[in-house]
């Protein structure tokens, strides 16, 4: 399986792949800062797995979500976000993405997101 | 006085923590209102008191009022939340207010709910609580902004400043989050714990 977690903050990033080794392993686990760097990964792995954060520079999770998508139609997108108002998990969820979870995730929470995808 | 400042690894901790904290309070609010609000990237800076009542001066310019409330504990500040004259028209508007009295009711409401989620939940991310003292919210006028004693009290301050935004309202409003000299330390150690513990 391989991962990619985008979000512009490097605490969220450490935080959600320290959760991701201690629950999934040994596994390939690829970073970004935003949206752009997410869809340059994509384009050159095929990622089953993307971590998406809503409120970044460059390219928001809400724009690269749709792309991420169409570039790889099989990926599934978790969005962890901040935002936990209804209508922003009603967007990301129109645009495709399988689950919105509140930030942080902690081991707990990824492990039900494992579980759940 | 020790001039502290933030590093580039302090600051995205803080930035992240706000994030979380902001995205809490604005659905609060959101729901209050029955609204959506679009979040922004908070900006952190450790500044000199005088600088930010320059910041402030600005804001003044197209300003309604001004409102702050003070937090206590291990971090201590203060926070204050400015809305413009547009913003609090169409607050009015939108929760149907006809009195000045009205609107001014709502909006030391919606500074309440917004400062002291914002505060209490960026608190618990940092493993400590935060208690508000009474008054807990204060309308100051526009007028006074260069006299607020609170203020001249900090020498330094780490501000937090993002925006409040309901697009489809057109309300939007600026959030300040003010630390203390003595807090700014303890901030610090905080921050690199957090830190530690993932690396």
């Amino acid at each position: 399986m391989k991962y990619l977690v985008t979000d512009d903050s490097k605490l969220a990033r450490l935080s959600l792949v320290k959760s991701l080794k201690n629950v999934a392993g040994d596994v390939s686990i690829f970073q970004a800062t935003n949206g752009l760097e997410a869809l340059k990964v994509m384009e050159d792995e095929k990622v089953d797995v993307v971590f998406l954060d809503l409120t970044m520079p460059e390219m928001d999770g809400y724009e690269a979500l749709p792309k991420l998508l169409e570039m790889n139609p099989k990926a599934k997108v978790v969005v962890v976000s901040a935002d936990v108002q209804t209508k922003a998990k009603e967007r990301v969820i129109a645009l495709g993405a399988q689950l919105h979870m509140q930030k942080p995730i902690n081991v707990e929470k990824m492990q039900e997101i494992l579980d759940i995808l | 006085m020790q001039k502290f400042t933030l590093s580039e690894d302090e600051q995205d901790v803080l930035q992240e923590l706000m994030n979380v904290a902001y995205g809490n309070a604005t659905a609060v609010v959101a729901e209050m209102l029955d609204a959506f609000a679009s979040l922004s990237i908070p900006n952190i800076k450790v500044m000199p008191t005088k600088e930010l009542l320059q910041t402030f001066q600005k804001l003044k310019e197209s300003s309604y009022f001004f409102s702050t409330q003070a937090f206590n504990g291990e971090f201590n500040g203060e926070s204050a939340f400015f809305i413009n004259e547009k913003s609090a028209q169409n607050l009015a508007k939108h929760l149907e207010l006809e009195t000045q009295e009205d609107l001014d009711d709502a909006i030391l409401e919606l500074t309440n709910v917004l400062t002291s989620t914002l505060t209490t939940k960026l608190a618990q991310e940092m493993s400590t609580e935060v208690s508000f003292s009474l008054p807990s919210i204060s309308k100051i006028p526009l007028s006074e902004i260069e006299n607020i004693d609170t203020f001249l009290q900090y020498s330094q301050v780490i501000v937090i400043d993002t925006e409040l935004n309901f697009q489809d309202q057109k309300i939007n409003g600026n959030i300040f989050i003010l630390t203390k000299d003595e807090s700014i330390q303890w901030l610090k150690i905080q921050l690199n714990t957090i830190l530690e513990q993932l690396i």
